[in-house]
């Protein structure tokens, strides 16, 4: 009960499933299920992860914490509040930022939108006035504030969203993928921000597909696949699922599915997932013992040509891939 | 506000669209030999047409623009209930629409040469104000339905232009079939719009309390279904997800 009350964003059993007709004549009912019983604890002040692919339940969650979304079953508490029942109070002390260009007034300014949104969440006047221009000027926006949002790029509308959500000054941020379709630079700027902000003291809840961006700023993370939890955990202790394990990489053309079927026969192998790279494909595998499998490289791939063989420590990502499954 | 004058179809909606009704009931009705009553219809039909369309639509179109634009889910999810958001937009619709009657009674003035031929000020004021309460009424019971389904649009769109027959804009609704006029007084704008076409004319009758407690209590019947409509599509859309497009 005590770990409950103090914590900043409390899940417990959480389900929802989406009801969609297919048809035009015979209208079939057809389910989905986005969650299966999520259990989630965030602690005050902690930046925490959720990572899964596409339609692995990651926004429903986030939409549920938001109080966009209903859940079927089960409960969620942010800051205590039930987000089914207390809505009103819920949405006065949290801020969220969905991933993507939508989401702003195209036709505005990025200060007519910051101001038509402190409106809605009721901020006096003389605070707005105040701190818009910080937000302004902390996410380096002053300089161009009374430009169409249309006229910015990708960047500076992320730091719009970013400006926004942090409006009301929430206790509790939710970031639904926020660095999608960022160019390297204005992502990782972002992701300063956002460990800033975390080390300022808010809670933040940031759900992602980018291993390295996990890895990089989250305190904790977990893992969800087809709506359940498959791991949680710091980034270490979730890297350590595969310890035992090392990575094989290489470069190859002339990969054949025998060749490939004759990779995964090998002892010790538990993975493998090969990319299209150029013309050639980047095969990494998941083995137990990295010397005796690249041994056995020119042997099966006899024939093929075989370059830039290399073998390293897990990253997250391969802890990833390692619990989401192989994708070949 | 900003976004309309920044948008040119809302631009077209109470300049251009509105001419061409008033035009084309000017064409019609002011002829010699037509009575008071019949010219008045030309004078403010289009006016009428453009200050209902323009509020009916402009609410809903602001919901769609707002799913398109992916700040529904935003503003659905602020402290402000969406019933104040909603209740800014049909006020700002009010406005805008009430600029209808600039072009179109330039129009008849300017372009046609006629003018109201009789006017009682008191009434004519008084029918104007139940009218843009019972504009009100209907907009913003109906708006909400826009955020719910997206194929709303289409559905409402054609109760848009049912309206310029039934509430009796461009033609008496006495004109109508029975069991149209029966539908007809089920709509709070059809008695505000007959008490402002009488306050035009000295040809009776002037019923204006009956309409005028018409058009308030079927407005107020409207408020009260969509406070119950409200609480619906705020439950429902938190259930299905139908507020963001993907």
């Amino acid at each position: 009960m005590s770990s409950q009350a103090a914590a900043a964003i409390q899940v417990t059993a959480l389900g929802k499933k989406f009801v969609t007709k297919r048809g035009t004549f015979r209208r079939t009912r057809v389910e989905n299920v986005a969650l299966a019983g999520v259990d989630l604890a965030i602690q005050p002040g902690e930046l925490f992860g959720l990572l899964g692919p596409n339609g692995a339940g990651k926004t429903t969650a986030t939409k549920i914490l938001t109080t966009l979304l209903l859940p079927d079953t089960g409960s969620a508490r942010v800051l205590g509040l039930d987000v089914v029942k207390e809505t009103d109070a819920v949405r006065r002390r949290i801020g969220f930022v969905f991933g993507g260009e939508r989401g702003l007034y195209w036709r505005l300014s990025g200060l007519d939108n910051l101001r038509y949104f402190a409106d809605l969440y009721r901020i006096p006047p003389d605070v707005s006035r105040r701190r818009i221009a910080n937000l302004l000027e902390r996410l380096d926006l002053s300089e161009r504030q009374h430009d169409k949002v249309e006229l910015y790029s990708r960047g500076m509308k992320q730091r719009l969203h970013l400006a926004r959500g942090l409006l009301n000054d929430p206790e509790v941020l939710f970031l639904d993928e926020p660095t999608i379709g960022l160019d390297p630079v204005g992502a990782r700027e972002l992701r300063v921000m956002v460990r800033e902000l975390a080390d300022a003291g808010k809670t933040i809840f940031l759900t992602t597909h980018y291993m390295f961006e996990a890895d990089a700023i989250c305190d904790r993370i977990a893992v969800i696949k087809k709506g359940a939890i498959v791991a949680e955990g710091t980034p270490s202790s979730i890297k350590r699922v595969v310890e035992h394990e090392g990575v094989v990489e290489f470069e190859v053309m002339g990969m054949t599915p025998e060749r490939l079927a004759g990779l995964r026969d090998l002892p010790g192998v538990s993975s493998v997932v090969v990319a299209d790279h150029e013309l050639a494909q980047l095969v990494t595998l998941h083995c137990a013992h990295p010397a005796d499998v690249m041994t056995q490289l020119g042997v099966i791939l006899v024939g093929a040509d075989l370059k830039k063989v290399s073998s390293r420590e897990p990253t997250l990502e391969d802890a990833y891939v390692h619990l989401i499954g192989e994708s070949t | 506000m900003r976004l309309r004058f920044v948008s040119p179809f809302a631009v077209l909606a109470w300049t251009f669209f509105p001419l061409v009704f008033a035009a084309l009931g000017l064409f019609v009705l002011n002829r010699p030999g037509v009575t008071s009553t019949q010219l008045a219809y030309g004078v403010l039909g289009g006016g009428l047409i453009g200050y209902w369309g323009v509020t009916y639509l402009d609410a809903g179109n602001g919901i769609q623009d707002e799913r398109w634009n992916g700040t529904l889910e935003q503003i659905f999810a602020v402290p402000t209930p969406l019933w104040a958001i909603i209740l800014g937009k049909v006020c700002g619709g009010l406005l805008w629409g009430m600029l209808s009657f600039l072009p179109t009674l330039a129009l008849a003035f300017f372009g046609f040469h006629a003018f109201l031929p009789h006017i009682d000020a008191l009434p004519f004021a008084v029918s104007f104000a139940a009218l843009t309460i019972s504009f009100f009424a209907v907009a913003f019971m109906l708006t909400p339905l826009f955020a719910l389904w997206r194929w709303a649009f289409s559905m409402l769109n054609g109760f848009e232009l049912g309206a310029y027959v039934l509430c009796g804009f461009m033609f008496p609704v006495t004109l109508l079939p029975q069991w149209a006029q029966a539908v007809a007084g089920l709509l709070p704008p059809t008695w505000a719009t007959r008490a402002v076409y009488a306050s035009t004319t000295t040809e009776g009758p002037h019923d204006y309390v009956v309409w005028w407690a018409a058009t308030i209590g079927l407005s107020v019947v409207y408020l009260v279904g969509a406070s119950f409509l409200y609480e619906l599509v705020q439950r429902k859309a938190r259930v299905s997800g139908e507020l963001a497009l993907a």
